[in-house]
């Protein structure tokens, strides 16, 4: 018994001490809705955490991937408190009412949740502005296209898949007005099967340019490299790895220094809960490398709508006309930030109905 | 409907259907047997992660078909010892596989999600169609288990077991030992199943992939009347239903994507309601129901 007791304590006095160390330096927690290697958002997130980790020494980062959008992750990201997580990013969506949970809970921990809206004094809430970022990508695709077809294939169409959409055929049109996009819905954020499908669908449509907004890129980027097919990707920019010949560009979020930056407001004791969203320029969307395919004039024009987007240029500005001819937007008119959760419909150049 | 257009969907049927009939016929072999086998659905998994790390690792897909054939044996036997030898529940051991499989196949397949593989090479056979060996193979193997199953002596010993097991046992056949080969049979197709979608199809490994395939497939047995040449049939609308959604997008279609993601469901109502059911159901009598011998 009474040994029983000594190790008891020696296990106690074990744990205060790591502890006590610990609290030398910032724990962060991360949890992600999927695997940290899928190549896509998930990998993007991962990324961000690793550049943040590697800019603040000393800094100890606990990650869990796999975590689904349930009660689960709540008590996933207890555990990291327990460990001592000062700061916790929950990066899916879904993540967000437990994570506010938790913080109402935890007063001196701070969060930080991606893609939602709920704010308070130890929550923040961050995201890319993903919709000009389209822009160039579609201008990469305007000048690369012979057929004048592009292929997109979409996970499911909510406003913000939309705005991606039209963003991209305008940023097409801008540079080729013969340019159409083609778009197929698979009615879900991960069914690699249908994706492939999809994606032979539109090349057998003549799309010669493909790109996707679903959680990882893979699926199409390989059956595109596979075929033949120029690709564009999303979510990584490490994406570019799985075609090495028929890479366009890609767009990707790049988190690490937003990350960084909150990770030493809280270190500093003056973390300020902010609603972020930040494109191009703003140090959450980057442009990938391009492919060993794309000459040099498209590069250039690429760039140049890339730095006319981080310069304030928002291409949802009237007068805009849907691809029915009706007028969206008037002149003068713009739409952004939140509003494009509304989005449902598709500009002109887009085949297909948005709803 | 232009004839570019159905030649494509009947392709992307094709395509789409394979996986679907691989695992139809491995579920039906079992549910002739009298075993019914709800973690179809992990067994795909298992086979789609092993195909797909096997062939990762040697660079050879026919090799990383073959592991993955030979792991949905070894899960599918894993379930028959529990619901034969420990005479378990088939309903609840089931869904404790596909849960057992979900776990297991993420396991197995992390190291190797973003990887890049040799797929099944294409091959064109007199001009019909460019297609990997494992939809060649599809047809020949739902006509050899037809054969097996209804004009061989093993194939009247294994519908006997899931008839009336007691009657089998009876007439000289041990019942246990047909239902673990049905088993074994079922799991090497549920496993070529799964790794078509990962080996063939699309290359990638994703956790839970096979996104429903393994529960559509058990409908389809039930579609098919646990008759081999039936489930060709039932893969073949239920790929079709897929494919011709995300078809006539590609074209443009003037309709809304929400309609569009309906049709297979919309099709497959259709088909349930003119193909009826009757009172001569082919369901095996005995299926569902654990043999506890004849005392």
């Amino acid at each position: 018994m009474t040994m029983l007791r000594f190790l008891l304590s020696a296990c106690l006095l074990l744990f205060f001490t790591l502890s006590a160390k610990a609290a030398d330096t910032l724990t962060v927690g991360a949890i992600y809705v999927g695997s940290t290697n899928d190549f896509g958002y998930n990998r993007s997130m991962h990324d961000g955490l690793l550049a943040m980790k590697a800019a603040i020494p000393g800094l100890t980062l606990l990650e869990a991937e796999n975590v689904p959008e349930t009660a689960d992750s709540e008590r996933i990201m207890e555990g990291m408190i327990q460990q001592g997580a000062k700061l916790i990013f929950a990066t899916s969506f879904g993540h967000q009412d437990f994570a506010f949970n938790l913080a109402q809970k935890h007063p001196d921990v701070f969060f930080e949740h991606a893609g939602g809206w709920k704010m308070a004094a130890n929550f923040g809430n961050f995201f890319g502005a993903t919709q000009s970022a389209w822009y160039p990508m579609g201008v990469a695709a305007g000048k690369m296209t012979k057929s004048n077809t592009l292929g997109f294939v979409a996970g499911v169409p909510i406003g913000f898949v939309i705005g991606n959409i039209d963003a991209f055929a305008m940023g097409a049109r801008s540079v080729n007005p013969k340019v159409q996009v083609r778009v197929v819905v698979t009615g879900s954020w991960s069914d690699k099967a249908k994706e492939a499908a999809a994606t032979t669908a539109l090349i057998d449509q003549g799309a010669d340019v493909v790109t996707m907004h679903v959680d990882s890129p893979a699926t199409v980027i390989q059956t595109a490299e596979g075929k033949g097919v120029y690709s564009i990707g999303f979510q990584s920019i490490e994406a570019r790895t799985l075609a090495p010949k028929y890479w366009i560009t890609g767009l990707g979020f790049t988190w690490g220094p937003f990350m960084t930056d909150i990770a030493k407001s809280v270190i500093a004791g003056s973390f300020k809960p902010a609603f972020v969203r930040l494109g191009l320029g703003q140090g959450m969307m980057a442009i990938a490398p391009f492919g060993p395919a794309v000459p040099a004039d498209v590069q250039t024009a690429v760039n140049a709508a890339a730095d006319k987007v981080a310069g304030g240029f928002n291409p949802f500005t009237g007068p805009l006309t849907d691809n029915t001819g009706v007028v969206k937007l008037k002149e003068g008119e713009t739409l952004g930030g939140d509003k494009m959760g509304d989005l449902d419909w598709y500009v002109e150049g887009v085949i297909g109905k948005a709803k | 409907m232009s004839p570019s257009f159905a030649a494509a969907v009947l392709t992307s049927s094709i395509l789409s259907g394979t996986s679907l009939l691989y695992a139809t016929l491995g579920e039906l072999v079992g549910e002739r047997a009298g075993i019914v086998n709800l973690g179809l659905e992990g067994i795909m998994l298992i086979g789609a992660s092993v195909g797909f790390a096997a062939t990762a690792l040697s660079g050879d897909p026919y090799l990383g078909t073959a592991a993955a054939a030979f792991a949905g044996l070894a899960a599918n036997l894993l379930f028959g010892y529990v619901v034969i030898a420990r005479r378990a529940n088939q309903l609840a051991a089931g869904l404790t596989l596909m849960f057992f499989g979900i776990g297991a196949s993420a396991l197995i397949g992390r190291p190797f999600i973003g990887a890049s593989i040799n797929g099944l090479s294409r091959v064109d056979v007199l001009g019909i169609g460019s297609f990997d060996t494992l939809v060649w193979l599809a047809l020949p193997t739902a006509a050899l288990l037809w054969w097996l199953l209804f004009r061989t002596r093993w194939g009247l010993a294994l519908r006997a077991v899931g008839e009336d097991p007691a009657a089998a046992f009876a007439a000289g056949r041990r019942p246990e030992t047909m239902q673990y080969q049905a088993l074994a049979v079922g799991g090497l197709l549920g496993g070529v199943g799964g790794a078509h979608l990962s080996v063939a199809l699309t290359l990638t490994w994703d956790e839970g992939m096979t996104a429903g395939r393994g529960f559509i497939a058990i409908a389809l047995v039930i579609f098919a009347k646990w008759n081999p040449l039936w489930a060709v049939a039932g893969a073949l609308v239920f790929g079709g239903a897929e494919s011709l959604q995300l078809e006539l997008q590609a074209r443009g279609a003037d309709v809304s994507p929400f309609v569009m993601t309906m049709i297979p469901y919309l099709l497959t109502l259709l088909v349930l309601l003119f193909w009826g059911w009757n009172r001569r159901s082919a369901a095996p009598a005995g299926l569902g129901r654990n043999f506890f011998g004849v005392e």
